[in-house]
């Protein structure tokens, strides 16, 4: 005896045409002795006619770009994690090597991992910085990013932007240090002498005020 | 029929026993007083909690302009690992020849909460770490801010000596640039 959620589930596939002819075949021989199953099948069916007719086929994800991009940006962040956590799981499980404690080993180790420590280090500090994304809410502004070997710089040019106006003074500040009150969303920036520059406070809109 | 002859001693105790509860009463109003307004005896207070963070970063808003004479006077000095700035700066955002730094802040990047780099209240960032990346550098959500608007929302991987140099609007016969650059631990 077929349930009510195998009815259904025969349902879909009898309005997707996933059935085979024998399914349907027997499938709709149920629907003639069943007006109740009957009469949802044709509601089904004439609202997926519905769907059809006024929904298109594919639809353009927003700023599909971005969206990718943050998502490529999650997987690498996972992946990075997962290494990590394996690396982790091979350290704790090496702990049963006692022959490593060996004088002559551990010391042979220290130097390997001095200069490996040091290779890495070198590596890193010459680390180039890159951008994996970028959006802009403005459809007038794009960016664009490349790396200048010249420079040792990563470049991300925004072009289209409105200039400022000429007669704007721009007023700059030298802030030391700054200190963020999680609980009122505010980050009050100070100078060297510690001094008040400025408070970095959101409005209701969550866009940022720098107050004096 | 005897007449009852009140004891003086008994009449003595009703008398004072008022007395002494209210000299009790004044006595604990005033230490209590005291107690509230002597600094010297309230609990010392709680330090306030440092933050967690993941590193830190340099941030600056420069003036690009061919002409010298239209500096704006900023005594603003790059710091000392950044001393070549002008010269690399120079290197992309041609044809620009002198670029003098309008503002720059020193802002640790909070682990948890987000950091602003605020070198001007023009032109801003804020940060928000993902953590750090292979090779010593540091995952970052960054947002460009020109004071109420966000220009740009951005993905980067930062390494120290490998500033991000950002192209921002024309200013007077010029460019403004923002300039961030993650220090070394």
């Amino acid at each position: 005896m077929k349930t009510p959620s195998d009815e259904n589930h025969d349902l879909i596939r009898w309005l997707d045409g996933e059935m085979t002819a024998d399914e349907r075949r027997a499938f709709e021989a149920t629907l003639q002795n069943d007006p109740e199953l009957a009469a949802e099948a044709e509601s089904m069916r004439q609202l997926s006619e519905s769907l059809k007719t006024h929904l298109p086929a594919e639809m353009p994800v927003p700023h599909a770009d971005f969206f990718n991009s943050q998502i490529q940006v999650r997987i690498a962040q996972m992946e990075l994690d997962d290494a990590r956590e394996r690396e982790k799981a091979a350290e704790s499980t090496a702990g049963w090597l006692s022959w490593l404690r060996m004088p002559w080993l551990v010391g042979a180790a220290a130097a390997a991992f001095a200069i490996a420590g040091l290779v890495w280090t070198q590596n890193s500090s010459s680390g180039t910085s890159t951008i994996a994304s970028t959006y802009t809410p403005n459809p007038s502004v794009h960016a664009q990013v490349f790396h200048s070997a010249d420079a040792q710089a990563t470049v991300l040019m925004l072009d289209g932007l409105e200039p400022v106006p000429a007669e704007k003074k721009i007023v700059g500040f030298r802030v030391h240090r700054a200190e963020s009150d999680a609980e009122v969303a505010t980050t009050t920036l100070f100078d060297e002498n510690g001094s008040v520059l400025a408070v970095v406070a959101l409005n209701a809109k969550g866009q940022p005020q720098v107050l004096k | 029929m005897t007449k009852e002859i009140p004891n003086q001693k008994s009449e003595w105790r009703g008398r004072v026993k008022p007395l002494r509860h209210s000299c009790f009463v004044i006595l604990s109003s005033f230490v209590l007083l005291n107690s509230s307004f002597c600094p010297a005896q309230q609990p010392a207070p709680v330090p306030a909690k440092k933050p967690a963070t993941d590193g830190k970063v340099w941030g600056a808003l420069v003036y690009a302009t061919t002409d010298a004479a239209k500096l704006t006077g900023s005594t603003e000095k790059a710091p000392e690992n950044q001393k070549d700035l002008s010269g690399r700066l120079g290197k992309v955002f041609t044809p620009y020849t002198h670029f003098e730094i309008i503002g720059q802040h020193f802002q640790d990047v909070f682990r948890e909460y987000e950091s602003w780099v605020v070198p001007s209240r023009d032109l801003f960032l804020k940060i928000d770490s993902k953590g750090p990346a292979a090779g010593g550098g540091m995952n970052l959500h960054l947002q460009v801010w020109r004071e109420q608007q966000v220009l740009v929302k951005t993905d980067a991987v930062l390494h120290p000596g490998s500033p991000l140099f950002i192209g921002g609007p024309k200013w007077r016969d010029g460019q403004l640039l923002f300039v961030l650059d993650l220090q070394r631990k």
